[in-house]
């Protein structure tokens, strides 16, 4: 499975992308949502789009209505990526299309419970084996 | 007494005022402050006896007033009235520094009850 | 660390709840109740029925983020909202309502019956600030629990609504279409 992994900040990304790479996935990224359309552009069709909310040039918000506008790209799931103080931001970026959320600092764990609700994870990683990833425990703090 | 209500609904001020009114506390100098860093700063400038605040507010929440206050040294005695009452909060509440939290909605009595003995 | 990935958290975690599992339309409504009689007034009935809904709609609402993710909406008639807005403001009311005064004293009885909403729901949650205007689509049909009443004549519905989208149904094509 592939994932494009959208975030301003480097950090976050090299986070958000190690936690996907652990499960399985095949992970590309852009720093911001206007690099994030060119990706998607190229023809290159992941499964699902993590995305930050506060970003330069196109934030969380465009980005998500331009996806969910491009009929090419409705099959694609969309996980918003956001801090604990944006309730209303999160309430809106999920009416605008985005499929689930997980607020920062989150855990490897968070996302691979989301993904498996989403039906998501590469292959099924059954109860009682961790994930492969040392840090899977650890809270990311950012 | 000098009591600063801190909300950023207009309306919501109006409503304290008039349900302190009702329950009797009467003659007191009432000041408005429309969020939480608003309180803070009225709260060095008026000086009043007791903040009555909401939680949630923009700029400043009334739980970051609270702790901006106390950090600051000043022991005004600080109760709040907020549309969440749940356990978490009263003892959010309560660690900071807070006599009481009345939750909204309120009537006159909920006012006697957490008022009585802290407005002379 | 090493904390073991027990059977008993998956399950947890591979459940999300919708509303109806966590609140009835009972609850809801007392919990309007209680709002009607403390901030617009004590003899200010709510009656559980559905009234014709008007043409000219407002909602307010507040979101709710945490185990369960979503909104508490109010939504009535544009004069019923004024309306409302004048009992609770009683004798400080102006003679013409701003519509700053609608948003603020309408938003507010969100924020009284959301907040008090969010206090029965699973813990731990955010509340956001009241807004007004037109409300959040809902996503998913099945995460609704919504009351409809009568006050003063006028209709009003309050609406506990989920923001998320229904979960994919699983399929051994291993589809991931999610619906929107």
């Amino acid at each position: 499975m592939r994932a494009l992994v959208i975030d301003d900040s480097r950090a976050m990304r090299r986070i958000v992308s190690g936690i996907l790479i652990g499960l399985g996935y095949e992970v590309r990224d852009a720093g911001h949502g206007r690099e994030g359309l060119d990706v998607l552009d190229e023809g290159w069709k992941p499964h699902l789009l993590c995305v930050d909310w506060n970003m330069p040039v196109m934030d969380g918000l465009q980005f998500v209505s331009a996806v969910r506008s491009n009929p090419a790209w409705r099959s694609v799931t969309i996980m918003m990526v956001t801090s604990e103080s944006e309730h209303t931001q999160i309430v809106r970026a999920l009416a605008a299309g985005a499929h689930e959320y997980v607020i920062k600092p989150f855990t490897a764990d968070a996302i691979r419970d989301k993904l498996a609700l989403l039906g998501l994870l590469p292959e099924e990683v059954p109860a009682g084996v961790p994930v492969p990833l040392r840090s899977s425990e650890q809270e990311v703090a950012l | 007494m000098k009591i600063l209500i801190a909300d950023d609904s207009r309306v919501m001020r109006q409503i304290v005022i008039r349900t302190l009114r009702q329950a009797g506390y009467d003659d007191h100098d009432i000041v408005e402050a429309e969020d939480g860093a608003d309180a803070l700063a009225k709260v060095g400038s008026e000086k009043p006896d007791l903040v009555l605040s909401d939680w949630n507010m923009p700029n400043m929440t009334g739980i970051e007033c609270l702790e901006a206050l106390r950090s600051s040294g000043s022991s005004v005695p600080f109760g709040f009235v907020t549309s969440e009452g749940s356990p978490e909060m009263r003892e959010k509440a309560a660690n900071a520094g807070a006599l009481f939290l009345i939750a909204k909605p309120f009537t006159d009595d909920t006012f006697r009850e957490h008022l009585d003995g802290v407005i002379a | 660390m090493t904390t073991m990935d027990t059977g008993e958290r998956r399950r947890s975690s591979d459940v999300r709840p919708v509303i109806t599992d966590l609140i009835d339309g009972a609850t809801v409504l007392s919990i309007a109740e209680e709002a009607w009689i403390a901030l617009v007034g004590e003899d200010e009935i709510l009656v559980p029925i559905p009234g014709e809904p008007p043409v000219d709609i407002v909602s307010s609402w507040v979101d709710i983020v945490g185990p369960w993710t979503g909104s508490v909406v109010l939504t009535t008639g544009r004069g019923t909202a004024e309306e409302l807005s004048r009992a609770l403001l009683r004798e400080a009311a102006p003679e013409v309502l701003e519509h700053e005064d609608v948003e603020d004293a309408f938003g507010e009885i969100a924020n009284v019956v959301g907040g008090n909403v969010k206090a029965a729901l699973p813990g731990p949650s955010g509340l956001s600030l009241p807004q007004v205007g037109n409300a959040p689509v809902v996503r998913n049909p099945v995460d609704v629990c919504r009351v409809d009443v009568v006050w003063r004549g006028e209709p009003v519905s309050i609406s506990v609504q989920g923001a998320l989208p229904p979960l994919p149904v699983p399929s051994p094509t291993r589809e991931n279409e999610v619906p929107l």
